[in-house]
């Protein structure tokens, strides 16, 4: 419910900003950051931008999500396997 | 930054196992950390002293039963159009769910954001929108600008169903009560992002560790570590580990526009009871907008959960998944009984999902 994913702004107008979030463009609504421009990355959350992303931390996000995947990806014990019903002690 | 994640991570299980010195409980608030620990099998690589406990923290879980069929009974009236997020379709109220009502010909429509049901007033004059409000105070600000915009631009036929729910008052709660034992908190990192850190000290001052934690695997392991740490050393403080997406801060825009069109009411969560000051209540100036008086409707006091359902414990940590009589027996995401079970984020649906690795 409280999930939110970071993109860049690519275009303002009328307190609308066009968003680039990894290749898919939406639109979200600036009205709780209006004082953010063009070039900004932005944290997105139900049509809206609700904070500001310094750009090497988003970037530095970004990258750790990929590495994370390709880290499970190679994985012999994926995600799937290791949490197999039973199979943590606190289950 | 180390580049490798893995060699990161298993330093923080070290880091975690090198500072656990005592039995520790810490509570996950957020059920986007709930999915998160769930998904990257984080439980079974903790040292054996250490439990992670799943809180209140999903909206749908927590809406009442009378609050889905108040939902149900206005998406019924004629002229009404009812929009919500489309986590709450499947939510069984006393009397049904907003599916089921559909199905039936109810005017239901999903939305991703509020805007988007007010796109849905402007374009039909003759109808009333009714939004289901529902969300912490991520989305409560989200729908508070929308509702500004809605006056701003004189749209009359949209309002609102107050659901909201408030996270650190609800924590506070959970502190005080007798039966909950809780060595920490992992704070909802985008809750956080709109509040800032502050709201939390009260906890800290009830000598509660809390830490901010973002929702990376990486993010939630260095969570830990930071909170075992302050549990080991015997200290409380409010630390932030999501720095990056939280300013101390939070966002004084949105929370301006948050307290100018709510003020604080009491609100029930469901299988807990009502909790003080944790919900929102349109302000007079937005009276116009409020769904209950709007569009009344009456609705049969339901029993709030199904019999034999055991989400209030879970939701109060009290509880795993797992030790509900009803869980993966009766109860299972295809067909869930509780809340915990229909919400992608509930703790019973991770449980069921990743097993409670």
């Amino acid at each position: 419910m409280c999930l939110a994913v970071p993109g860049k702004i690519l275009a303002l107008e009328g307190g609308i900003a066009r968003v680039d979030f990894g290749g898919v463009e939406r639109d979200l609504c600036m009205d709780l950051l209006p004082e953010v421009g063009c070039g900004a990355w932005v944290l997105a959350h139900a049509g809206f931008a609700i904070q500001v992303l310094d750009e090497e931390e988003a970037q530095a996000t970004l990258a750790l999500f990929q590495e994370w995947a390709d880290f499970e990806a190679q994985s012999a014990l994926g995600p799937t396997e290791r949490s197999a019903p039973g199979g943590g002690h606190d289950a | 930054m180390t580049p490798d994640p893995r060699a990161r991570a298993e330093a923080l299980y070290a880091r975690i196992g090198a500072a656990l010195t005592r039995p520790t409980a810490l509570m996950e608030v957020c059920g986007t950390h709930t999915m998160a620990i769930g998904r990257h099998g984080l439980r079974s690589r903790l040292p054996a002293g250490l439990r992670l406990i799943s809180g209140p923290g999903c909206p749908v879980c927590v809406t009442p039963a009378s609050d889905v069929d108040r939902a149900i009974a206005m998406a019924r009236e004629p002229g009404v159009i009812l929009a919500t997020f489309g986590d709450m379709l499947r939510v069984p109220g006393g009397h049904g769910s907003l599916a089921g009502a559909r199905a039936e010909g109810a005017a239901v429509r999903v939305v991703y954001s509020p805007m988007e049901a007010l796109a849905l007033a402007r374009g039909a004059p003759g109808k009333t929108v009714v939004f289901v409000g529902i969300g912490f105070e991520t989305t409560c600000p989200t729908i508070a600008a929308t509702m500004v915009r809605a006056q701003r631009e004189g749209v009359d036929n949209f309002c609102v169903l107050p659901c909201f729910k408030l996270v650190p008052p609800a924590m506070e709660a959970l502190v005080a009560s007798p039966v909950t034992k809780i060595d920490g908190f992992i704070c909802p990192g985008h809750v956080s992002a709109l509040i800032g850190i502050a709201p939390y000290e009260p906890l800290a001052a009830r000598g509660v560790p809390c830490v901010v934690t973002g929702f990376e695997a990486l993010d939630i392991l260095e969570g830990i570590a930071m909170l075992v740490e302050q549990v080991s050393a015997g200290v409380a403080r409010v630390e932030n580990q999501y720095a990056r997406a939280v300013p101390a801060v939070g966002n004084p825009v949105a929370m301006g526009l948050l307290h100018q069109v709510f003020a604080p009411c009491d609100a029930a969560w469901r299988g807990i009871g009502t909790l003080p000051g944790t919900g929102l209540t349109p302000r007079p100036e937005f009276a116009s907008m409020d769904a209950r008086t709007r569009v009344p409707v009456a609705v049969p006091p339901p029993a709030d959960l199904p019999k034999g359902c055991a989400c209030g414990q879970v939701m109060l940590g009290l509880l795993l998944p797992p030790e509900c009589p009803l869980f993966g027996r009766g109860c299972t995401p295809a067909h869930p009984v509780g809340p915990c079970m229909v919400s992608s984020e509930g703790a019973c649906a991770a449980y069921h999902k990743y097993g409670g690795a």
